[in-house]
């Protein structure tokens, strides 16, 4: 899955779970401070993007150091890279 | 500094030495006549009789605290009679300054209520330990799963709670996000949210200041939040949506419409 594929469908997880204006999806926002989520909406952002990506992500640690948009791309990304994604791109 | 700031700065610490004796005294004189009357209502009434009354006490004793401050700071209420109507409530009020806890005594006064508070009101002495009495909650000392549990039950007996969902003062009239923990309780719950705007806090007492400063402070109590027009909004939908309200609100409240 590519880069862009990522980035889209990251913003259609904030988009459907948390209907979050496109226009307000830049990668620099800060999850907390710029798009408001608190810690038990992580939760549900977590839940949403395992079943948008079909992954299992709850138990890694690399989560807890997620602060933007950009670091979620970031980090779907490096699963990517390390097969963890699956290969049919859905 | 001119002579007319020096005299003005004199003025204000005058005005607030005397409020501040006057709290105190006041304080000394409430508390423990209000204790002893619990305490001796306590020997003969059930355990719930008695937190209500306590409960109903600080609302009066915070209710004194503002009208102490009127000939200083002039406080206007806005309430809304048709949330007379409604039941136990979760009250979301904005968060600008230390007097707000003080401030929603007056719109919650028909009901009884508990406070959401942070770690450091437990720690006042005396305070502190009417708070523990009264049940409000600590929201830093337990998980989530312990706070939503102990909230519904009290919700269930027909307290409501005030929160400031903000979790802290926010810096200026900017509000900052709101934590969806009181939002989730609700739609569990079922219970109508009602939405509090304070303005004109910010001006009176500075952040990290003590000392006061006269001016007015607009309180508008909007109309309740019923659970038919919230049920189908997620969690965070509804922090949004309630946020929203009050964004609205303090912008006419601050003069910004």
């Amino acid at each position: 899955m590519d880069k862009q594929r990522i980035v889209e469908k990251v913003n259609q997880v904030f988009e459907e779970s948390f209907e979050i204006e496109k226009n307000e999806l830049a990668p620099e926002k800060k999850i907390f401070d710029d798009l408001g989520l608190d810690s038990l909406d992580i939760v549900d952002l977590v839940v949403a993007l395992q079943q948008k990506f079909s992954i299992k992500i709850r138990d890694d640690e690399r989560v807890r150091n997620i602060r933007s948009l950009k670091d979620i791309y970031d980090y779907i990304t490096k699963l990517g890279e390390e097969g963890v994604l699956p290969k049919d791109g859905k | 500094m001119g002579s007319k700031d020096k005299l003005f700065n004199l003025k204000l610490i005058f005005l607030n030495t005397t409020q501040y004796v006057i709290y105190v005294l006041y304080s000394l004189l409430a508390i423990p006549l209000a204790t002893i009357y619990v305490m001796l209502k306590a020997l003969f009434s059930a355990r719930r009789s008695t937190h209500r009354r306590v409960r109903k006490l600080i609302g009066f004793w915070a209710m004194g605290i503002s009208f102490i401050t009127l000939p200083f700071v002039k406080v206007r209420y806005k309430s809304n009679e048709a949330n007379s109507e409604i039941g136990a409530c979760i009250y979301i009020c904005n968060h600008r300054s230390f007097l707000d806890g003080f401030l929603v005594a007056h719109p919650c006064r028909r009901r009884e209520v508990v406070q959401v508070v942070n770690v450091w009101p437990f720690k006042i002495p005396v305070i502190g330990v009417i708070a523990k009495v009264a049940g409000y909650l600590n929201v830093k000392a337990m998980p989530f799963n312990e706070f939503s549990s102990i909230a519904k039950s009290l919700i269930g007996n027909g307290v409501s709670i005030v929160s400031f969902p903000e979790g802290t003062r926010s810096k200026g009239k900017a509000m900052g996000s709101f934590h969806g923990s009181m939002f989730r309780i609700a739609l569990e719950v079922g219970c109508p949210i009602v939405p509090i705007c304070i303005s004109g806090n910010e001006k009176v007492l500075l952040r990290g200041n003590v000392m006061m400063r006269p001016g007015e402070i607009k309180i508008h109590e909007l109309p309740a939040l019923e659970w038919n027009e919230y049920k189908d909004i997620a969690p965070f939908q509804l922090k949004i949506k309630v946020r929203n309200m009050i964004i609205r609100e303090l912008t006419v409240m601050d003069g910004g419409v």
